[in-house]
C-alpha cells in the first residue's frame, strides 16, 4: 500500500484531533451557508414561481373598477395604445350565512374569467353557465370555513338573497393572498372568494349588457403610466375610480414584501454567522501555529518550502468548513424545502418547489470561503514567516504587565484565580472583544428575532386594545344617511355606534401622486381612534387632516402643506385639503379627517359610508344573525376575528423562524464558548496543572478556565442585549411596508429569555470543557516546556 | 545523631504502563523507608523509576501494586479528590521547568499557595527565604531562570509542607545559579525542617544529602547515608 505523504498524514490527524473544535465550526458555518442557500433559494423561488404562475394564467397588468360600463367600453379600451387585451367581468361584495359560523362571511363574488386571472381548478369543476347558482370557491376558505362540494351558501348580493351551491374549488394568480378590503392580514374562515357565471351575476346586479371591472393586459414595453392616465380619460363616465396595477394589489404586495423580508435576513444573518465561524477558525489556527513553532521550524530545517507549510494549513482551514459548507447546503435546502410547504399555506400558489440552483449553492460557499480566508488569513501567515531557528526556540514567555487599566484593577481582585482570569483576557484584547462579539451577536439575533412576537402584540395592543376599540365594522353597499345609522342601532345588542365615511381619491402635492382612501371620523371618536406608535391618541380636527408617515414621505407633505384632493368616485369633486399633523400609526388609514368636515368637502350632507358598532357580547350572535339579513350591508368584519387571523399568520411563521434563530443562536454561543474555552484550555493546560499540583481542587481550578468565559459571556450580556434592540428596530422598520408600521417594543420577557438562552449554552458548552480539564494529565503537563 | 519518624513508607510497589508484552515497568517494587527531617537526593539515569516513585510519593500519580504511606495515610487507597486534598495540606513541589504561571507576579505566584493553605507564610516571607525579597513584583517573564526556580521553591514552601519534592530542580540552570537554589532547599530543610526529596542527573549534588538512594531500571540499586553532608556552596559542577 502507498502509505501517505507525512504532511497530509499529519493533516489528517489534526483533523481528527480537532474533530470536536472544527464540528463546532462546522455548525456555525453551516447555519451561514444554510440561512444564504435558503433566502437566496426562497427569493429566487418565489419571484420565479409568481412570475410563472402570473404568466401561466395570465394575471392582468391593469385593473379598472366601474359603476356600470356598457359591453362597448372594452372594445374603446383596447384602441388605447399599450393595451394588448381588455377583458370585462363583473364583481361584487357579498355576504354569506354560513352554517356553523356566527358572523356574517365577507366574500368576492366575481363572474367566472375567460382569458385573465384565469382559475386553477383545485377540486370539483367550473360553474356550468345555464346554472345559476352554482360557484366555486377559493381553496383556502372552502378548507377553513369547513365547506364541502354540493354545500349550499345563502348569500346576500346587492341587497338580494339568493341560493349559492358550491361545486369546485380554485385558485386565482389574482388571490395569492386573499385578504377581505381593508385588512391586512387574511381571515380565511371569514373571507372567501367566490366565482359564478356571468349572467346569474349580471342578473343580481342589474348589469346585463354591461360590466363593472376591466382586466387590461399590456403590451410589453407599454408606458404604463399613460395608458392608465388614457384607461381613467375613457372610463370616468362609467364611474371608474382610477385604473390600478399589481403594484396597488394588496395580494401582490404581500408577496413582494414577503421577498424583501427574506432580503433583510439575506443581508444580516450569514454574514453574522460566517462572521463567527471566521473568528473562530482564525482562534483555533492561531493556536495550532503556536504551538507547532517547533514543528514548523522542523519542516522548514529539512527543507520543506514555505509554499508548502503555507498550503499544509491552508488545507487543514478548508478541510475544517469543507464540513460546514455541506452541512450548509443540506440545512438550506431542508430549510428552503420546509419554508416553501409553509409559504404554500400562507400563499395560494398552485405549486412553489422550492429550487435554488447551482449558482446558489457555489455562492454560498464562495462567501463561506471568503470567511475561512478571512479567518485563516493571518495565521497561515505567521507559520510561513516563522525562520527555522526561530520557529525552533521556545516562544518568548507571555508577558504581562502591572501597568495600565488591568494593572490598576488587579489588585483589587480578592485572590489569584481571579488575577489569572483578568491578566488572561487583557493579553489578548482583541480575541477578547471578538469573542465578546460573537457572543453579543448570538444574543443580539435572538433578541431580535423573538422580539418579533412582541412587536406585533404590541401592534395589536396600539391597532386593536387603544386603537380600533369596535367590535364590528359595518361597510354599507351605498353611503346611507342617518336614517341607516337609526336602524343600524336599533338592532338587539347594540350598544353604541359611530359612523365612517370613505372615499377613495388621488392626492396630489406638487409632481407627487398617489391614490388612497380618505377616512372621515366623527369628532370625540371612541370606537375607532388613531393611536400612534408613541400611544398617543389622536383625534382629526377642523383643521385638516391627520396624514400617515408613509402617505406624508411618498407625496413629501408636511405640517401645513395642502394637499390637492380629486376624489375618483361620486361626484369626483377636488378640494385641497390642509394637513394639520403627519404621524405614525401602526396599521390603518393613511389619511384622516373630520367626518363633518369631509361631508362638508364632498359636498354632501350627513351621510356614512358605514358604522363601528360596540355590541353586547352576550346577544352578539343574535346580532350577527341579523346582520346577515340586512340588505344594506354590504362588509361585517369582527375585531376578535381580526384578531385571530393576525395571531394565527403571524404566530405560525414567527414561531418557526424563532425557534430556528433560537436554535442558530445557542449554536453561536456554544462555538464561540466551545472554541475560546478549548483553545483558552489548551494554553493554560500547565497553569491548571500546576494549581491542581499545588492542592488546588478540580473545581478551584476550573473556576480560572470557567471563570474567564463566564467573563465574556457576562460582558457580551449588554452588549448583545442593545444590539438585539436596535437589530429588532432595524428589522422592525425594514419589514415595514406602506401597508403598515410596525412598532419596535422588546419586552423585558424577551430581554431575559435571551439571557437565559446564551447562559444555557454558554453553562452546558462550560461542562463540557469542564470535564476535559478535569482530566488533565497533570505529571505530563508538568514535564513540557513551555 | 537522633533520626526522627518514618515519614514515608512503601511496600513492594510497582508501576507499569500498558499491558503484556509491551508492558513497560517504571517501578519494579520499590520499599523504601524516609525519616522526617532528612534531605534525600535521588539519582539515576532517565527511566530508572525515580520520578515515577517521586510522583507517586507526592500523589500526582497512582501504584499499579504495592502500597505506600505517608505517615499513618495509605496513599495508594486514596482516590482523585483525596490525593488533592493530601497534596494541597502536605506536599510542595519543585519542577525542572519551574511551572510558575506566567500571568501572576512573584508575590502572587506565591499567593497563589497562601490562599488555600491552612498556616502559611507571609508571601514575602517565603520568598525572602529563598533570597528573593527585593523582586516582589516582577512577572515570572521579568526573572532570570535562576531567579524562577527560586519563585518556585518559595511557592512550595509558603504553605510550610511536610515534604518538598523536587524533579530536576537545577536541571535548566547553570552551575553558579544552581548552587543558590540549592542553597535556599538546604536552608528550607536545616531551618523550617521540611524533609526535602531532590531527583538529579548531577552525582555531585549527592554530597549535600543525608541519604542518597540509586535507582536503575525500576528499583533501588543502593540506598547510603553521607557520614557528612556538605554545604551547596562547596559543590560545583
Amino acid at each position: 500500500m502507498k502509505r501517505l505523504p507525512p504532511l497530509t498524514a499529519k493533516l489528517l490527524r489534526d483533523l481528527w484531533r480537532l474533530r470536536a473544535q472544527a464540528l463546532a465550526i462546522a455548525l456555525v458555518m453551516a447555519a451561514g451557508v444554510g440561512m444564504a442557500v435558503m433566502s437566496f433559494g426562497m427569493i429566487r423561488s418565489l419571484e420565479a414561481t409568481r412570475a410563472d404562475y402570473y404568466a401561466r394564467y395570465v394575471l392582468a397588468d391593469l385593473w379598472v373598477p366601474l359603476r356600470r360600463a356598457p359591453d362597448s367600453t372594452a372594445r374603446d379600451l383596447r384602441q388605447i395604445p399599450g393595451v394588448a387585451g381588455v377583458e370585462s367581468r363583473i364583481g361584487s361584495a357579498a355576504m354569506l350565512d354560513i352554517a356553523g359560523i356566527a358572523e356574517p362571511v365577507t366574500a368576492r363574488l366575481h363572474s367566472l374569467p375567460v382569458s385573465t386571472n384565469q382559475l386553477v381548478l383545485r377540486s370539483g369543476r367550473l360553474p356550468r353557465r345555464d346554472a345559476p347558482d352554482e360557484v366555486v370557491a377559493s381553496e383556502s376558505f372552502v378548507r377553513a370555513a369547513r365547506l364541502e362540494l354540493g354545500s349550499t351558501l345563502p348569500a346576500l348580493v346587492h341587497g338580494k338573497r339568493i341560493t349559492l351551491r358550491l361545486v369546485g374549488t380554485a385558485l386565482s394568480p389574482e388571490y395569492v393572498y386573499a385578504v377581505a378590503p381593508g385588512q391586512i392580514f387574511p381571515d380565511n374562515r371569514r373571507f372567501g372568494v367566490l366565482w359564478m357565471a356571468r349572467e346569474p351575476l349580471a342578473a343580481a346586479l342589474d348589469l346585463r349588457d354591461g360590466f363593472n371591472e376591466a382586466l387590461v393586459r399590456l403590451a410589453p414595453g407599454a408606458d404604463r403610466a399613460e395608458a392608465i392616465r388614457r384607461i381613467d380619460l375613457a372610463t370616468a363616465q362609467y364611474g371608474a375610480t382610477g385604473a390600478f396595477g399589481r403594484d396597488m394589489m394588496v395580494s401582490d404586495r404581500f408577496v413582494s414584501s414577503e421577498i424583501d423580508q427574506l432580503r433583510t435576513t439575506v443581508e444580516i444573518l450569514p454574514p453574522v454567522f460566517l462572521g463567527v465561524a471566521a473568528f473562530l477558525l482564525n482562534i483555533l489556527l492561531a493556536r495550532l501555529v503556536d504551538t507547532e513553532r517547533e514543528v514548523i521550524g522542523l519542516l522548514k530545517a529539512f527543507g520543506y518550502r514555505s509554499g508548502a507549510i503555507v498550503a499544509h494549513y491552508a488545507q487543514l482551514a478548508l478541510l475544517l468548513s469543507l464540513g460546514g459548507v455541506l452541512a450548509g447546503w443540506g440545512l438550506g435546502t431542508w430549510m428552503g424545502r420546509g419554508i416553501a410547504e409553509l409559504y404554500q399555506e400562507y400563499f395560494s400558489f398552485p405549486f412553489l418547489t422550492f429550487i435554488a440552483g447551482l449558482d446558489i449553492y457555489l455562492g454560498a460557499a464562495g462567501l463561506a470561503l471568503l470567511a475561512v480566508l478571512a479567518g485563516a488569513a493571518g495565521s497561515v501567515w505567521r507559520a510561513q514567516r516563522l525562520t527555522p531557528a526561530e520557529a525552533m526556540r521556545p516562544p518568548a514567555p507571555a508577558h504581562f504587565s502591572a501597568h495600565g487599566l488591568t494593572g490598576r484593577l488587579v489588585p483589587l481582585l480578592p485572590d489569584e484565580p481571579s488575577r489569572m482570569i483578568l491578566r488572561g483576557l487583557a493579553r489578548r484584547p482583541l480575541r477578547s472583544l471578538a469573542s465578546i462579539a460573537g457572543l453579543a451577536a448570538a444574543l443580539a439575533l435572538y433578541v431580535a428575532s423573538a422580539s418579533s412576537t412582541d412587536n406585533v402584540d404590541k401592534m395589536i395592543e396600539l391597532t386593536f386594545d387603544r386603537g380600533q376599540r369596535a367590535d364590528l365594522s359595518i361597510a354599507f353597499a351605498e353611503p346611507r344617511d342617518a336614517h341607516a345609522l337609526h336602524e343600524l342601532a336599533a338592532l338587539p345588542g347594540v350598544q353604541r355606534i359611530e359612523p365612517w365615511r370613505g372615499v377613495s381619491a388621488d392626492l396630489s402635492n406638487g409632481p407627487r401622486q398617489q391614490r388612497e382612501a380618505l377616512l372621515g371620523l366623527p369628532a370625540g371618536a371612541q370606537l375607532m381612534r388613531l393611536v400612534t406608535l408613541d400611544d398617543e391618541v389622536i383625534e382629526p380636527g377642523p383643521n385638516g387632516a391627520i396624514v400617515s408617515s408613509q402617505l406624508a414621505r411618498k407625496l413629501a407633505l408636511k405640517p401645513g402643506d395642502s394637499i390637492a384632493v380629486r376624489v375618483t368616485e361620486g361626484e369626483r369633486v377636488r378640494f385641497t385639503l390642509p394637513v394639520a399633523r403627519v404621524v405614525d400609526v401602526p396599521l390603518g388609514a393613511a389619511l384622516v379627517v373630520e367626518r363633518g368636515l369631509l361631508n362638508r368637502l364632498l359636498r354632501e350632507g350627513d351621510v356614512a359610508s358605514g358604522a363601528y358598532v360596540m355590541a353586547d357580547a352576550a346577544g352578539r350572535d343574535a346580532l350577527f344573525a341579523r346582520l346577515k339579513q340586512v340588505p344594506m350591508v354590504a362588509g361585517v368584519s369582527v375585531a376578535s376575528a381580526a384578531l385571530r387571523g393576525i395571531r394565527e399568520t403571524i404566530g405560525q411563521s414567527m414561531g418557526i423562524v424563532t425557534l430556528f434563530n433560537t436554535i442558530f443562536a445557542m449554536l453561536i454561543v456554544a462555538g464561540v464558548t466551545y472554541t475560546s474555552a478549548r483553545i483558552s484550555l489548551s494554553e493554560r493546560a500547565r497553569d491548571l496543572a500546576s494549581m491542581r499540583v499545588l492542592g488546588y481542587r478540580k473545581a478551584e481550578a476550573g473556576f480560572v478556565l470557567l471563570g474567564e468565559q463566564a467573563l465574556l459571556a457576562l460582558a457580551a450580556l449588554p452588549l448583545g442585549l442593545a444590539l438585539g434592540i436596535a437589530l429588532s428596530r432595524y428589522i422592525a422598520a425594514s419589514f415595514s411596508s406602506d401597508l403598515f408600521l410596525i412598532p419596535s417594543a422588546v419586552s423585558t420577557r424577551t430581554l431575559g429569555e435571551g439571557v437565559l438562552v446564551v447562559a444555557l449554552a454558554a453553562a452546558a458548552t462550560a461542562w463540557l470543557i469542564r470535564r476535559s480539564a478535569d482530566r488533565l494529565d497533570l505529571v505530563r503537563a508538568l514535564k513540557t516546556r513551555e | 545523631m537522633d533520626r526522627g519518624e518514618v515519614i514515608y513508607r512503601t511496600l513492594g510497589l510497582t508501576k507499569s504502563y500498558g499491558e503484556g508484552a509491551t508492558a513497560v515497568h517504571a517501578l519494579r517494587g520499590v520499599d523504601l523507608s524516609v525519616h522526617k527531617g532528612e534531605l534525600l537526593v535521588l539519582l539515576g539515569p532517565s527511566g530508572s523509576g525515580k520520578s515515577t516513585l517521586l510522583n507517586i510519593l507526592g500523589g500526582l500519580d497512582t501504584a499499579s501494586s504495592g502500597q505506600a504511606w505517608f505517615g499513618d495515610l495509605e496513599l495508594t487507597a486514596l482516590d482523585a479528590d483525596g490525593l488533592t486534598e493530601y497534596r494541597r495540606a502536605s506536599v510542595g513541589f519543585v519542577f525542572q521547568f519551574y511551572n510558575l504561571i506566567a500571568s501572576l507576579t512573584a508575590r502572587e505566584n506565591v499567593q497563589l499557595i497562601t490562599d488555600i493553605a491552612e498556616d502559611p507564610m507571609l508571601p514575602e516571607e517565603a520568598l525572602a527565604l529563598v533570597g528573593l525579597g527585593d523582586r516582589l513584583d516582577h512577572f515570572p517573564a521579568q526573572l532570570s531562570g535562576g531567579e524562577q526556580q527560586r519563585v518556585a521553591i518559595a511557592r512550595a514552601i509558603a504553605k510550610r509542607p511536610a515534604v518538598l519534592l523536587c524533579d530536576e530542580p537545577t536541571g535548566a540552570l547553570d552551575s553558579a545559579t544552581g548552587a543558590r537554589v540549592l542553597s535556599a532547599l538546604d536552608t528550607i530543610n536545616r531551618e523550617v525542617g521540611t524533609t526535602v526529596f531532590i531527583i538529579t542527573h548531577n552525582a555531585v549534588i549527592a554530597d549535600m544529602a543525608d541519604e542518597v538512594i540509586r535507582f536503575a531500571d525500576g528499583a533501588i540499586a543502593s540506598h547510603s547515608r553521607n557520614p557528612v553532608r556538605r554545604s551547596p556552596a562547596e559543590l560545583s559542577w
